[in-house]
């Protein structure tokens, strides 16, 4: 976590936010600490991100992406539930808290939810504090062997 | 035990009416403790077939490296054939092209139990019944086998093949599937820093050999994640984030597809616990979806289908 605020990872379903000003707010106004990584629908986000997110230095996952029968393509929302959520499951098993990933499924009618969802969120993190467990990978050093 | 005679008559059957091309059993391996799978093409080969609680590999893992269309007959265990009815279901293989002759299993006997407890080299080794019989330089041991039995092989719910086309032996009773439930259930109630720290302990000491990956029936991806460098899926050098990447993605891979043969363990040459990764997986697949792989050659895994309960399923 950085001095004052935790560095949280947005994967954002592109269809989920159906007001544009919600969009314009999510593609243009995040607050800096919040990394945007935009999918074409939820089912696209496979559990290996996440896993990067937090071997990256994410302190916090939020996934958003459409309620069950809302999909832009039928059922991809319906199945990235059933990975994502047994993949939070597995990580709270060896040992990563479970809060810290949360889902936020929308509705079409829904305005304004994803702001206060992250406000919220932020919330808890800054409660949990810094994270403490699964390896941060090593960043590649300027004409290092890693780089 | 089944009689191996009836296991060699069946083998060299196979092979003499054209029924198979290859059967792949075991045969005795370099040093007495591991058999190792050999393919035998010719009846005359049939011979030096042999069968026994040291055989440790899941012969399933061949099943995706002969050519598709070859015809297979296979010695196989309880959870030998749930792996193979679970790459049937995978579209690796068509079951009439294989040819499986069932034998139920009274478990695996772990060797490093063995070398543990007689503590030098072991010269000769002999099963009668229950007992393991072994030979060293300093003179005979015998073991009782059960006190020998791999982990997951102690677990065991379902020891005799379900859908072998024929049955050698004696079907066994099923196991009681709570032994499974139970040491999932304890690793979970232990507090979070404890269960991150063994998970920690022994992902490190991870050579990343690919023992684990080369011994799964179900990792037959033709290229893995972690060979694939660019894009780089996920870290997969060497260092405490690599190791931990590694465990924590291959046991995921399996959700929904392993059959709790526990070959991974067994092959670790650093002896690292994965199991306990793996049976989490089973267990919540069990508990959800009401799914247990391999148990039939029709029924796609959960992560592979969706239904409208979902909408249920969850609260978040």
């Amino acid at each position: 976590m950085s001095e004052n605020k935790p560095s949280i990872a947005l994967f954002q379903c592109r269809w989920c936010l159906y007001a544009p000003s919600d969009q314009e707010w999510v593609d243009h106004h995040l607050p800096s600490n919040i990394h945007l990584t935009k999918s074409p629908c939820t089912g696209r986000i496979n559990p290996l991100y996440l896993l990067n997110a937090i071997q990256g230095g994410a302190d916090g996952i939020v996934i958003s992406g459409c309620l069950p029968e809302q999909c832009h393509f039928k059922t991809g929302n319906m199945a990235a539930r059933r990975q994502l959520d047994e993949f939070n499951d597995f990580l709270d098993y060896i040992g990563y808290d479970r809060n810290r990933v949360r889902f936020v499924w929308l509705d079409l009618q829904d305005r304004g939810i994803i702001q206060k969802e992250l406000a919220a969120f932020e919330e808890q993190i800054v409660a949990l504090g810094p994270v403490d467990d699964l390896a941060v990978r090593v960043k590649p050093v300027a004409g290092g062997a890693n780089a | 035990m089944p009689d191996i005679e009836k296991i060699k008559a069946e083998a060299k059957r196979l092979l003499q009416e054209g029924v198979v091309d290859v059967v792949v059993a075991f045969k005795a391996g370099d040093t007495p403790l591991h058999p190792q799978p050999a393919f035998f093409r010719s009846p005359e080969e049939i011979d030096n077939l042999v069968y026994g609680s040291l055989c440790q590999n899941n012969l399933a893992t061949f099943l995706t490296r002969m050519p598709k269309q070859s015809k297979l007959g296979m010695v196989v265990r309880g959870c030998e054939n749930r792996s193979v009815n679970a790459l049937v279901v995978e579209g690796q293989k068509l079951r009439e092209n294989l040819y499986l002759i069932g034998v139920p299993c009274e478990g695996i006997v772990d060797w490093r139990k063995i070398v543990n407890q007689v503590g030098e080299a072991v010269l000769n080794v002999r099963e009668e019944a229950d007992l393991v019989m072994v030979e060293t330089r300093q003179g005979q041991a015998t073991f009782n086998k059960k006190e020998l039995l791999h982990e997951s092989c102690l677990r065991c719910i379902h020891p005799t093949p379900i859908s072998a086309d024929i049955l050698i032996g004696e079907a066994l009773p099923e196991g009681d599937p709570n032994l499974a439930r139970t040491a999932v259930e304890e690793f979970e109630s232990l507090p979070r820093e404890e269960r991150f720290a063994w998970f920690q302990q022994e992902a490190e000491r991870c050579i990343r050999c690919y023992a684990c990956r080369e011994a799964c029936p179900m990792c037959y991806c033709e290229e893995c994640f972690v060979d694939h460098t660019n894009p780089r899926w996920t870290e997969s050098g060497a260092t405490p984030a690599g190791m931990q990447a590694w465990h924590i993605v291959r046991a995921f891979h399996q959700a929904g597809r392993c059959t709790s043969c526990g070959a991974c363990e067994r092959a670790c040459p650093m002896d690292i616990k994965m199991t306990y990764l793996t049976e989490k997986l089973n267990h919540d697949i069990r508990s959800k979806y009401n799914f247990e792989a391999g148990m039939d050659a029709q029924t796609q895994p959960p992560f592979a289908t969706v239904t409208l309960d979902d909408k249920n399923r969850f609260t978040v």
